[in-house]
């Protein structure tokens, strides 16, 4: 009787399974942590979220294990026949140590998180120059500031020509977030969290990509039939060839005015 | 009041589904009125659910097209609504409908027409939002439903948003209406001897629960009707010209107390069944209690949390954090008075049982990643991705559908005087929670990924074997949903006859015959404590049973 019950259990086995198997970081879609932070905003989420398992990972194994217990302990099988179990109504004791216990972790997370929050959130002052970032159905447009502001579209495809945003990296870029119809949101998890591209208001974010390289994010805001092809892809170039990129974009767009001028 | 002769119903009146159609369409009797909530729930999840089950073959593989976009944007809009709105509040509704004048000895809800009235609204706020699919498109902006999105300009084409927000509106009045018979019924017609202090735990939970919908269904109501005023009269409320934010405050300050509209009743229910089985009443009733009123007190000023990518001040973010979190603690208390009443208990693990222990092992996840997504930094990363969606489900699926399946599994023998068929019942219960876990444990790594939730498709291949797993899972829960379907109707019509009190209950509604007389009670029992019918069990005054050795399920 008590092994067949206990036999019983084996699908529980399933859980420790699922969890190691999604404790491995492998690469087919299956990892528990963020991808790798290139931006100092992304790494101080990416420690947070770091910082935040500890008691969470704490809780979890402790809990479970306590409700596997109740059922490999008290379950009515394993008590002698006529067992009549205590009547306990409650402890006052107890109870304020699991109510202040939970309430000292929550506060300490909470201060924690809003150390990380006044850190990298606030509007920022010094940075190096600005991009204007529109969000529109469905693509995303950068206008630059230097050499008369030319602006990138990134229109929304499906198909894998995404038309990248150009940075150059170690530079502190500024973002500002408008939405010209609906409202987007801009992802892209490497770098950092999501901000909002509202119509009505200006929302801004910061960038500062410590590598070379390209990464992808999409919109993540539903904005309408087209929300799944507003790809992201963010490359990062040396200063250099960034300065090379933008002279050539300057001048395919000033060759772009001009034929529509004449032609017009 | 003039004294009325009641007459008791026919036997065979009284345990089938099978009553006169006129009688279903005309009865005021709660108890009808609950059964009439919980099929028009559980109809609505069948619906739901095939919803979900279309949304996942079409995420099952990369840029798959079983459905076109715009049918997929009005897939998942008709899911979280029908789930949200149709199936898990109306069910809990329903449930409470049936149990809550039983439970505390009264023989009607205080206003029985208000109560049919309240109840055929639900019809007619369905109808309403299905109804939008025949205009050109239902809603198709998320169960959400943001502006400007849903406005003319970007809908123009469909009547769906329309039609979603009338039904939204007639849906907020029905819960109103309950709300108000729900606190009325508690507070004026509880049996001699039911002090506040005695009332079971379900109740209180209703109680609390009333008090919520109260409090957010008119500004839910108002947010639908100031939709509609921009739609069909052109006003700027929520325009791109307006203040679309404003629109996101208003439906979060009802959308994020639903969620507790929609767990706290699962939480009442949890323990009723917990102290059942365990043999051992409630550790902590007071505690029990005053967490579910810290939970609706803090459910209210936590509304922003699901805002932190539009642009808040920082301390106004810091705020809804903290508050936020520190839902934690009142759950926590719960969570552990539960484990305390189990703790040197005699454990029958019944399906409703296994229902109870199942929920406690899943919402705890649920709980714990809300606290990663309460932390603003970390939130910006996975606000609106797949880590929110698996989030959602641990909580509304591992929470409200693992204890309305408890519920069912502890009450149907008190509804239908048949007990559910413990076989598939244990095969109900061992599916959903291997299905359940497999769709959505894994799915917390998508949205860690960088996979925004609501995309129709994705390019991506790295997320292909996740997806697949996730699909493949998810019709094992299908499946599962089905078996039970088979055991409700099969055990309604021909399942083991219960008898008044099958489990040993500790509450007034096992004193009463199963099903019960329109009446509820030939006598209500006195009540001395929070637990009447073991006392009289204790005192003799009740024929004692013996335990049921193989317990049926």
């Amino acid at each position: 009787m008590k092994a067949g019950s206990l036999t019983r259990l084996w699908p529980l086995a399933i859980l420790p399974a699922v969890l190691l198997l999604s404790s491995c970081e492998a690469p087919g879609g299956i990892s528990p942590i963020f991808p790798t932070p290139v931006s100092p905003n992304g790494q101080d989420i990416f420690d947070t979220y770091i910082g935040i398992s500890i008691p969470a990972i704490i809780v979890f194994i402790g809990v479970e294990l306590a409700l596997l217990w109740v059922v490999i302990r008290y379950r009515r099988s394993r008590q002698p026949a006529g067992y009549v179990p205590p009547q306990i109504h409650g402890n006052f004791k107890l109870e304020v140590v699991w109510t202040a216990v939970p309430l000292v972790v929550v506060l300490a997370i909470a201060l924690y998180s809003f150390n990380e929050l006044q850190k990298d959130f606030q509007p920022i002052s010094n940075y190096d120059f600005e991009v204007v970032v529109s969000g529109h159905q469905f693509g995303w447009n950068y206008t630059y500031p230097q050499a008369g502001g030319f602006t990138i579209h990134q229109e929304g495809t499906l198909a894998g020509d995404v038309t990248p945003f150009v940075v150059p990296v170690n530079t502190l870029i500024r973002l500002r977030m408008q939405g010209t119809d609906v409202i987007h949101s801009w992802w892209v998890p490497a770098i950092s969290g999501k901000t909002d591209a509202v119509p009505g208001y200006d929302n801004f974010t910061w960038l500062k990509i410590d590598r070379v390289g390209a990464w992808r994010g999409e919109c993540a805001e539903l904005c309408g039939v087209g929300h799944s092809t507003m790809q992201i892809i963010v490359q990062s170039m040396t200063q250099s060839d960034f300065d090379a990129w933008v002279q050539q974009q300057a001048a395919t767009q000033h060759a772009a005015r001009s034929t529509s001028t004449s032609a017009s | 009041m003039a004294a009325t002769q009641v007459l008791p119903r026919p036997k065979a009146y009284d345990d089938t589904f099978w009553k006169p159609i006129t009688l279903w369409l005309t009865t005021t009797d709660h108890k009808l009125i609950g059964i009439m909530y919980m099929v028009t729930g559980l109809l609505s999840f069948v619906i739901g659910g095939i919803f979900a089950l279309i949304i996942r073959l079409q995420l099952s593989q990369p840029n798959l097209s079983v459905v076109d976009h715009e049918t997929y944007n009005q897939l998942i809009s008709a899911h979280g609504v029908t789930m949200i709105f149709f199936f898990v509040t109306i069910f809990l509704t329903g449930i409470a409908n049936y149990m809550v004048p039983i439970m505390i000895g009264a023989r009607d809800m205080a206003f029985p027409r208000v109560n049919l009235l309240g109840f055929w609204l639900v019809p007619v706020s369905i109808f309403l939002y299905y109804g939008g699919f025949f205009t050109g498109g239902a809603l198709d902006a998320g169960w959400t439903g943001y502006a400007p999105l849903t406005e003319k300009a970007y809908q123009g084409h469909s009547l769906g948003v329309d039609f979603w927000a009338l039904s939204i509106i007639v849906w907020a009045i029905s819960g109103i209406m309950a709300s108000t018979n729900f606190l009325t019924t508690i507070v004026a017609l509880r049996a001699p001897g039911m002090k506040l202090t005695r009332l079971p735990l379900f109740v209180w939970a209703q109680i609390s629960t009333s008090i919520l919908l109260l409090v957010v269904g008119a500004p839910l109501a108002a947010a639908m009707i100031l939709v509609e005023f921009d739609r069909q009269l052109g006003t700027q409320f929520f325009t791109t010209q307006g203040r679309p934010v404003l629109y996101q405050h208003l439906f979060w300050f009802f959308g994020h107390p639903e969620v507790y509209i929609m767990i706290l009743p699962g939480f009442g229910m949890i323990s009723e069944v917990i102290p059942v089985f365990a043999r051992k009443q409630i550790f902590g009733y007071t505690t029990m209690v005053a967490a579910l009123f810290g939970i609706v007190f803090l459910s209210m000023t936590v509304w922003a949390h699901h805002m932190f990518t539009v642009g808040m001040n920082t301390w106004v973010e810091g705020f809804f954090m903290l508050m936020t979190m520190l839902i934690a603690v009142p759950t926590g208390i719960k969570f552990f008075n539960w484990i305390a009443t189990t703790w040197w208990g005699s454990v029958e693990f019944t399906v409703p049982m296994k229902f109870a222990w199942g929920f406690l092992a899943t919402f705890l996840i649920g709980g714990i990643t809300g606290v990663y997504l309460a932390s603003v930094p970390v939130d910006t990363q996975l606000h609106q991705s797949y880590y929110v969606v698996a989030h959602l489900h641990y909580v509304l699926f591992g929470g409200s559908v693992f204890t309305i399946f408890a519920g069912i599994y502890y009450w149907f023998p008190k509804i239908t005087g048949r007990l559910l068929n413990r076989t598939l019942g244990e095969w109900n219960f061992w599916t959903l929670f291997i299905g359940f876990n497999g769709t959505f444990l894994i799915m917390h790594t998508l949205g860690l990924e960088g996979m925004p939730r609501r995309i129709a498709t994705y390019a991506n291949p790295a997320w292909a074997t996740t997806n697949m797993i996730i699909t493949v899972s998810s019709f094992l829960i299908a499946f599962s949903v089905l078996l039970f379907f088979i055991n409700v109707i099969r055990s309604w019509n021909g399942g083991e006859i219960a008898g008044d009190d099958p489990w040993h209950g500790n509450t007034l509604e096992w004193a009463t015959t199963s099903p019960p007389p329109p009446y509820n009670f030939e006598k209500v029992p006195p009540v001395h404590s929070f637990m009447p019918l073991r006392d009289l069990r204790e005192s003799g005054q009740l024929p004692a049973k013996p335990e049921p050795a193989p317990a049926p399920a």
